[in-house]
């Protein structure tokens, strides 16, 4: 009994700050739904029929998608260049781990000096004289996805390398010793094994894209705005709380949508991995 | 062998964007441009000198400072709880720990505002807080509770049977064995809410404010070099603190798998 109540009282701090948490989160869905006690859906009603909140919503979607498809691109071949790197490692692990933890401002800010009206690229291209004027390479697409990409490609590597550095690299060399030919023997042995990592980064990468807010903000300014940043201006400009819970609620769905499946295939993988391995 | 090209220009690309932001920061010109017209290092000189920007990085160095101590000092006692007494259902509250991990961060920012409001904390430091606490709780447990799986309970009741008291053996033979840990934790969870900007840019408010959010909306209003020269005393703690790590638990901890 003594031993039970000295649970309690240990973990009584970490659920008492994630209780806090949580119970923010049902009164956001609480306060996107009620008005004056009623259940009343005209936030939603007025998010559906608003044709740039629909566009809004689908530009986000397709931003979070490409920065994935991207970090993923680039990330698995570093991971695996990484993993599979016969000198000194921590050196490698230097160049992902500190721009990992520089503020995500600092990182943004350096794509605004390096692709601004009077930043790196610009300021190459009319030295040289390929352009008389400088090019237009933020506030869009594409300095938000360069930025996002960048920001965010840390993640699916450190989700991916994880993975990869317990892979012995014998499974590999034993399969291609039995004559499998090198994409044949990454396709069959390599990309299955290392599934939980790729569904890790791919779940943190969509995740923390969908919810961003900063770096869409100082590289897509605020013409083409995202979920995150909408949800920034009807706080900060607007004072539109409820319409903000509404729109936070909007976004919880859809990251949650594709979220939790990921999070089950990836446990379900895990233990069937680790479960089949001969320990 | 495609991977090998990938993979250095993608290591090369990683730090680039930081490195010419501390660059840029030594510019004498009055207006932000790269490459930088001429050498200086007024921008440093505004920065120290300006009592705005100074306790701006004071209230976020005590804010991390807080923040790490509190929610390291949680998640100890909780991976003590699931590791040492083998609570029920420890599994399960491990992955309620990591819960504000699974959210997108513009929506935590709303949830928080919901929260601190109806506390009447929106926009005081106390509400900065506890908002950190609860976002550094799920980088916290890890470190903790991996070095509490891995410290002797043998150890500890080796200690008992020779008569220390619990007071005495906690001090002498488990804190030394999770030290390690802990620091890992300390050093993490600090780095997380000195850095933390998009939750705390709701939170804000006239009389409280910290170093990344003010960065921030610097750069949304103007252009000052200023940004560059904070940006890069930013970056400079944040290569101390990674140094510090890799000293303590090196670098490898963050891509092992527990």
């Amino acid at each position: 009994m003594a031993r039970t109540l000295r649970s309690a009282l240990l973990l009584a701090p970490s659920a008492v700050l994630i209780g806090i948490f949580l119970i923010g989160l049902v009164r956001l869905i609480a306060s996107s739904v009620l008005f004056d006690g009623q259940i009343d859906l005209h936030h939603y009603v007025d998010i559906m029929n608003r044709p740039d909140y629909i566009a809004m919503l689908g530009r986000t979607l397709r931003t979070a998608a490409l920065t994935t498809f991207f970090c993923l691109l680039l990330g698995y071949p570093t991971a695996y260049y990484v993993a599979r790197y016969q000198g000194n490692r921590n050196i490698l692990l230097l160049l992902i781990i500190f721009p990992w933890l520089v503020s995500i401002v600092v990182r943004s800010y350096g794509w605004v000096v390096i692709l601004g009206p009077r930043g790196l690229v610009n300021g190459f291209l009319m030295w040289t004289g390929m352009a008389d004027r400088p090019l237009k390479l933020m506030y869009n697409d594409f300095g938000v996805v360069m930025g996002l990409v960048h920001v965010l490609l840390p993640f699916m590597i450190i989700a991916i390398l994880s993975v990869l550095m317990q892979i012995s690299r014998n499974l590999e060399e034993a399969s291609m010793s039995l004559g499998g030919h090198p994409f044949y023997s990454f396709r069959t042995v390599l990309l299955p094994l290392s599934l939980p990592g790729i569904l890790t980064g791919v779940t943190l990468v969509y995740l923390m894209s969908t919810g961003a807010i900063v770096t869409p903000l100082l590289l897509g300014g605020l013409g083409d705005t995202m979920i995150g940043t909408e949800i920034f201006q009807e706080v900060m400009h607007f004072f539109d709380y409820p319409k903000a819970a509404a729109l936070a609620t909007v976004l919880l769905v859809t990251a949650m949508a594709v979220v939790l499946p990921l999070q089950f295939l990836e446990r379900w993988l895990s233990k069937r991995l680790t479960d089949g391995a001969p320990s | 062998m495609i991977a090998r090209y990938i993979g250095i220009a993608v290591l090369l690309f990683l730090p680039m964007p930081i490195i010419i932001v501390v660059l840029s920061s030594f510019t004498s010109a009055g207006y932000l441009s790269f490459p930088i017209k001429g050498l200086s290092l007024r921008w440093y000189a505004e920065f120290l000198g300006s009592a705005d920007w100074l306790r701006v990085l004071g209230t976020s160095a005590l804010l991390a400072l807080i923040g790490a101590v509190v929610s390291t000092g949680a998640c100890f006692a909780a991976a003590w709880a699931v590791v040492r007494h083998k609570i029920r259902f420890g599994a399960t509250y491990e992955t309620i720990l990591l819960a504000p991990l699974i959210f997108p961060h513009a929506a935590i920012g709303v949830i928080m505002i919901v929260t601190l409001s109806s506390l009447g904390w929106l926009g005081t430091f106390s509400g900065l807080v506890l908002v950190h606490c609860i976002l550094t709780i799920p980088y916290a447990y890890r470190p903790v509770a991996a070095a509490l799986r891995k410290s002797d309970a043998a150890l500890e009741e080796a200690a008992a049977s020779l008569g220390a008291r619990p007071w005495r053996t906690f001090w002498m033979v488990t804190l030394p064995a999770v030290r390690p840990g802990l620091v890992t934790s300390l050093l993490f969870t600090f780095i997380i809410s000195f850095d933390e900007v998009t939750v705390t840019l709701f939170l804000v408010g006239p009389f409280v404010m910290t170093l990344p959010v003010q960065v921030f909306s610097e750069v949304l209003e103007s252009a000052s070099p200023i940004i560059a020269a904070v940006s890069a005393a930013l970056v400079l703690f944040t290569s101390a603190m990674v140094f510090i790590l890799d000293r303590v638990i090196g670098i490898q901890f963050f891509v092992e798998r527990d």
